[in-house]
């Protein structure tokens, strides 16, 4: 078994003219937070729908555990919980008889599933709301318990599309827990989202989509350093003449690309210095800045958010 | 390279049982038809005698009529068999208890008509028993009718909805009482049995007309409403198979239709106050509704797992029931009619007999493809001559007898055949549905 969890293969899915998924190819590590990346549009959903045995893909290969989809979509169903975009409800159930539903649907026999029920409604904190109708509840609510559906059958991976649109900042953050709980917990866990501060967050992987294929993939740092080209550090003085003293100081160093005055911000002077080196020559850094006499008000390094990243991926691939 | 389990091969060893058992059933009907066929335009009866001889060596009536009650059996076993292939899919919990009801039915044929052909039945019925029992684990209800039944005898509005229906019932039934009291006072001939025969029909009529709107209905909505609801994929993604997942849907609403039967009995009973009708009426009349609601339902869910939105699925299904089972029949038996009465038939030629037989049959079948007429001709045939199963008819060109049988049973073999039929391509057009989305 490879070390990927969740691979495709140029993966293509056509709808009459219209191709949604065009050449695909990810990779999921085993354990992973995966996050999936991309406008709307992009073909995020339709890869989910082929890897959840929902869409049969028009040509190239996707495979969970190994198990391609197409010749096995029994094993690959029993491997994956699926959370579709759209929070499927039915209104005449209690959120116990939900869970006990999915249950009986994945052979969960009988006497196995009050245990069951029990455990997962107090893993989404929904134990208080055991007896309530579905339809009763909150947004958030129905999220969680959503998320609680998907892991009646103990899979290994989760798929989850979009998982926190359309929630209040406080449900988002508890989802985020959750994921979070859940990794801890051995589970693989592919997400699609267009929030990008989930993804900085919580990820170990991201992939960025578009126009139905990946353009970019890898660990958080692989990321990082794939798009950020060195790092910025900014030193914050008391007035101009330290600012002088900062630039000539470290101007000559090795591995500082470029020092740039920054405006003044409430009296501070500023300067950015653009840095290749690693952790040590920071430190080196802030030291020599140290020996010249200067008394250093704020040292940081910038970490590049994310949608600067995205802005600069995507960029001219999308009209 | 399906992952395969004993579980799996146990079920499929088990249909494959059944199936030969049903293929076996269609060679019996197919042979004893022709046989029929030949006796009839060579005018020798003895090789019918031949098949009572062999395959109905206890029956002791009429030689045709031993051929006629061969095919039904061998019908209605193809009927039985199918619906066991169709549930035995969806692993549901009631296959083995029915599988040995139809060998034990089979059994009981065998000894008491000596009708051999039921021995096919006990034979690969058994093996399929054989297999099924090797199978652990088979035995569960059904998770989607679960579901259903919760959601839909929760609350108040499952109650309210089964008392308004008796109110409505029994003050039609006091209506009927009263005019009936009314009419028979004038005329001063108080047969009571008429009264009671009167109110027993008009429940049953208003009941088989509730069934014809109420189970379509429900199952129209069945499948189209998980995709509305946007519950659909979730329950794809699952282990559960789509056999389970559409005879869940067909059964959940088939047991709300059988609570509002059952609960309708005592009216229906009533009519015991003042005679007029028996136990078989009842049991027939329970059997011809029950049949009515599977098969109507069955048609209903065909559309909703076809159609994606309710309203089109329901357009559909009341369109194919109509014309099927009230249009089509309804017109055959007026042409029928006619043809029975035309000088095809009292022209005294020497066709005229195999005419007439002929035209009978297509009534029978024309008769027993509405449960309208199917009622009615089943009661005509109990209350004038207290017959529920073979008859003889007395042909208008000849003066000679063919046999009949009451309407019902034909009634029953095709409607639940049909039922049957429907829900296997049901079954294969949602697999190969869901691929193509």
């Amino acid at each position: 078994m490879s070390e990927f969890i969740i691979e495709t293969h140029d993966l293509v899915k056509k709808f009459g003219n219209f191709t949604a998924v065009n050449g695909l190819s990810l990779q999921v590590p085993v354990g992973s937070i995966y996050g999936f990346v991309g406008p709307n549009g992009a073909g995020k959903t339709t890869t989910m729908r082929i890897l959840t045995t929902l869409t049969r893909p028009t040509s190239g290969g996707a495979f969970i555990n190994g198990v391609s989809v197409l010749d096995d979509p029994r094993a690959v169903r029993r491997a994956i919980g699926y959370m579709p975009d759209e929070f499927g409800v039915y209104d005449d159930m209690r959120a116990w008889e939900y869970l006990d539903f999915f249950a009986s649907c994945y052979d969960i026999p009988l006497a196995e599933r009050k245990k069951l029920i029990d455990d997962l409604l107090a893993l989404v904190d929904l134990s208080h709301r055991r007896e309530d109708m579905v339809d009763k509840l909150s947004r958030g609510m129905k999220q969680r318990l959503s998320l609680a559906r998907t892991l009646a059958h103990d899979p290994s991976v989760l798929i989850l599309d979009e998982p926190a649109s359309g929630l209040d900042p406080r449900a988002r953050v508890e989802i985020r827990e959750l994921l979070v709980e859940l990794a801890k917990m051995g589970k693989t866990i592919f997400f699609s989202t267009h929030i990008l501060a989930d993804v900085s967050e919580i990820c170990t992987h991201i992939g960025i989509v578009e126009a139905g294929q990946i353009i970019a993939q890898g660990s958080m740092d692989e990321m990082r350093a794939q798009l950020q080209p060195h790092r910025e550090i900014t030193v914050t003085v008391r007035d101009a003449e330290a600012a002088e003293t900062v630039k000539r100081t470290v101007g000559g160093l090795t591995g500082v690309v470029n020092v740039v005055d920054l405006e003044a911000k409430g009296g501070r002077y500023r300067v950015r210095i653009d840095y290749t080196g690693d952790d040590d020559g920071v430190a080196a850094l802030n030291a020599s800045i140290n020996n010249a006499g200067v008394s250093i008000l704020g040292f940081t390094e910038e970490t590049k958010d994310l949608e600067a990243m995205f802005m600069r991926v995507t960029k001219g691939i999308v009209t | 390279m399906q992952t395969i389990d004993a579980r799996e091969r146990g079920i499929a060893q088990a249909i494959a049982w059944l199936r030969r058992g049903l293929l076996t059933h269609v060679a019996v009907t197919l042979l004893v038809a022709l046989l029929g066929l030949l006796a009839g335009f060579q005018s020798s009866p003895e090789l019918l005698g031949m098949v009572r001889q062999s395959l109905m060596f206890n029956y002791s009536g009429a030689a045709d009529a031993a051929a006629l009650l061969l095919v039904l059996i061998s019908l209605a076993n193809i009927s039985a068999l199918l619906v066991l292939v169709v549930a035995i899919q969806a692993h549901e919990s009631w296959v083995l208890p029915g599988n040995v009801l139809v060998i034990l039915a089979n059994l009981v044929l065998v000894v008491w008509l000596g009708c051999l052909t039921g021995l096919l039945t006990v034979v690969f019925g058994g093996l399929a028993v054989a297999s099924m029992a090797r199978v652990s684990g088979l035995l569960r209800s059904n998770p989607v009718m679960v579901r259903e039944l919760r959601g839909r005898m929760r609350g108040a509005r499952a109650f309210v909805v089964l008392t308004l229906y008796l109110a409505l019932m029994g003050g039609f039934s006091l209506i009927l009482y009263f005019i009936f009291g009314a009419v028979n006072a004038q005329n001063a001939s108080s047969a009571t049995g008429i009264i009671g025969r009167t109110l027993f029909t008009g429940v049953v009529g208003i009941q088989l007309l509730l069934i014809i709107l109420i189970a379509p209905s429900f199952t129209a909505g069945a499948i189209t409403g998980e995709r509305e609801r946007q519950t659909y994929d979730l329950v794809r993604t699952t282990l559960l198979s789509t056999p389970s997942f559409i005879l869940g849907k067909l059964e959940s609403s088939l047991a709300y239709i059988l609570l509002l039967l059952l609960a309708a009995i005592p009216l229906q009973a009533l009519a015991f106050l003042f005679g007029g009708i028996g136990q078989a009426e009842l049991l027939l009349a329970f059997v011809i509704l029950g049949v009515t609601a599977l098969a109507f339902g069955a048609v209903g869910i065909y559309f909703s797992a076809s159609q994606t939105r309710t309203l089109s699925a329901s357009v559909r299904t009341y369109a194919v029931i109509s014309i099927g089972a009230f249009g089509a029949p309804l017109i055959a038996l007026f042409v029928l009619n006619l043809l029975l009465g035309s000088s095809l038939v009292s022209s005294g030629s020497d066709a005229a007999p195999l005419i007439e037989t002929t035209l009978q049959y297509l009534r029978l079948l024309a008769t027993s493809l509405n449960p309208f007429t199917t009622a009615i001709d089943t009661q005509a045939l109990l209350v004038e001559q207290q017959v529920w199963g073979v008859y003889a008819r007395t042909l208008a060109s000849n003066g000679s007898t063919i046999p009949m049988i009451s309407s019902w049973i034909p009634f029953t073999i095709v409607y639940v055949a049909a039922a049957a039929v429907l829900m296997v391509v049901t079954i294969r057009a949602t697999r190969s549905n869901d691929h193509e989305s």
